[in-house]
C-alpha cells in the first residue's frame, strides 16, 4: 500500500480525494481517508491545500467536521474527467 | 515521357518536375483527371482532416496544461504541425496543375508548398512517435529523433516525396505498435479508438506510398480517403472524451 501511495501523483491523490468528497456529498474525514487510501497526516495536508484553492469547503458542526465540493471543485472535477479520458486514449495516466 | 500523358502533363514534365517530386506529379495527375471533382475531393478531405488534427492539438494542449504532461505536449505539437501541413496541401491541391501548366513563375511556389507539406508531416509524426517513445522507454530515446530526421533529410535530397512517405510510414508503424502495446496492457474504449485512427492513417500512408511509386492517381485518392477516415476516428475519440466530463 505504501509503495502504491508513493507511485500516485499529487494530482491523482487530489482527484481521489475530490471523487470521495463528491460521492459522499458531505464527506467525513474518515470516509475520505478510507476512499483516498491516505494516512491521516497526509490527508489533512491535502484537504488544507484543496480548501485553500477553493475546490472544497469545510463545514464544522460541533465535533463533526465534513467537506463538500464547491462549484469551482465541481468544474475542476468535470475537466479532470475529460482530461483523464483523453490521456487514456494515448496510454497515459494522470 | 509515356504517351498516355496528356498534352498538359507533358508540358508540366518539360519543366523538369519529373526529377523533383513524384508526389507533385501525382497531384497534378489527380487534378487533370477527367473526373473534375477529384481535386475538390482531395481538397475537402484534407481540409476536414486538418480541422480534426488542429482540434486534437487544442485538446492535447489544454489537458497538458492541466496535468503537466510532456508527452501530451508533444502530441499537441505533432497534431498542430499535421493540421498546418494538411492546410498547405489542401491549398495547393486545387491549383497546382493549372499553375504548373500556365505559369512558369508559379512553379517554385508550388514546389515549395509540396516540400513544406511533406516536411511538416514527417516532423509531425517524428514528434508524435518520440512522445510515444518517451512514454514507453524514457528519455534516452530522445537522441534517436534527430538521427531519424537527419537521415531522412539526407536521403530526401535524392527523392524527397518517396523518402518522406517511407519515413512517415515507418514512424506511423512505430506509433501503431506502441498504441497496440498500450491497448493490450490496459484497454479502454478511448485507446481502442485512437489505435483505430492511427492504424487507418498507417494504411493510408502505405497506399499513398504505393501510389507515389506507381504514379497511380486512383490509389492517391483512396489513400487520402483512408487517411480522412483515420482522422474521423480521432474526432470520435475527442468527442467521446469530452462527453465523459459532461456525463
Amino acid at each position: 500500500m505504501a509503495q502504491a501511495e508513493r507511485q500516485r501523483s499529487v494530482l491523482r491523490i487530489n482527484l481521489d480525494i475530490l471523487n470521495a468528497v463528491r460521492d459522499e456529498g458531505d464527506a467525513k474525514p474518515t470516509h475520505i481517508l478510507y476512499k483516498a487510501n491516505l494516512s491521516h497526516e497526509r490527508m489533512t495536508r491535502y484537504l488544507d491545500d484543496l480548501t485553500s484553492k477553493g475546490l472544497i469547503e469545510m463545514k464544522q458542526e460541533g465535533e463533526n467536521r465534513t467537506y463538500r465540493l464547491t462549484p469551482k471543485g465541481v468544474s475542476f472535477l468535470i475537466e479532470m474527467r475529460r482530461a483523464e479520458s483523453f490521456v487514456q486514449g494515448f496510454g497515459l495516466n494522470i | 515521357m509515356p504517351s498516355v500523358y496528356s498534352g498538359a502533363e507533358t508540358r508540366v514534365w518539360t519543366f523538369g518536375l519529373d526529377r523533383m517530386s513524384e508526389r507533385l506529379k501525382l497531384q497534378v495527375r489527380v487534378e487533370l483527371l477527367p473526373m473534375a471533382a477529384s481535386a475538390v475531393v482531395t481538397f475537402s478531405l484534407n481540409i476536414l482532416s486538418a480541422i480534426v488534427a488542429l482540434l486534437t492539438s487544442y485538446f492535447a494542449y489544454r489537458f497538458s496544461r492541466l496535468v503537466d504532461n510532456s508527452v501530451l505536449k508533444a502530441i499537441s505539437v505533432g497534431f498542430m504541425l499535421l493540421g498546418i501541413g494538411l492546410i498547405v496541401d489542401a491549398g495547393t491541391s486545387l491549383v497546382s496543375g493549372k499553375t504548373l501548366v500556365e505559369s512558369f513563375a508559379g512553379r517554385e511556389l508550388i514546389l515549395l508548398a509540396s516540400f513544406t507539406y511533406l516536411t511538416v508531416q514527417m516532423v509531425a509524426y517524428v514528434v508524435i512517435a518520440v512522445g510515444y517513445a518517451f512514454s514507453a522507454y524514457g528519455k534516452r530515446i530522445g537522441n534517436v529523433a534527430p538521427v531519424v530526421l537527419a537521415g531522412a533529410a539526407a536521403l530526401g535530397l535524392y527523392r524527397f516525396s518517396l523518402v518522406s512517405y517511407f519515413v512517415t510510414f515507418i514512424l506511423l508503424a512505430f506509433v501503431v505498435f506502441q498504441g497496440f502495446l498500450i491497448h493490450s496492457r490496459g484497454r479502454t474504449r478511448f485507446s481502442s479508438i485512437v489505435l483505430l485512427g492511427f492504424s487507418l492513417i498507417l494504411v493510408a500512408h502505405f497506399v499513398l506510398l504505393v501510389s507515389v511509386l506507381t504514379l497511380g492517381s486512383g490509389l492517391f485518392l483512396i489513400g487520402t480517403g483512408v487517411q480522412f477516415l483515420g482522422f474521423v476516428s480521432l474526432l470520435a475519440f475527442v468527442v467521446r472524451s469530452e462527453a465523459v466530463g459532461a456525463g
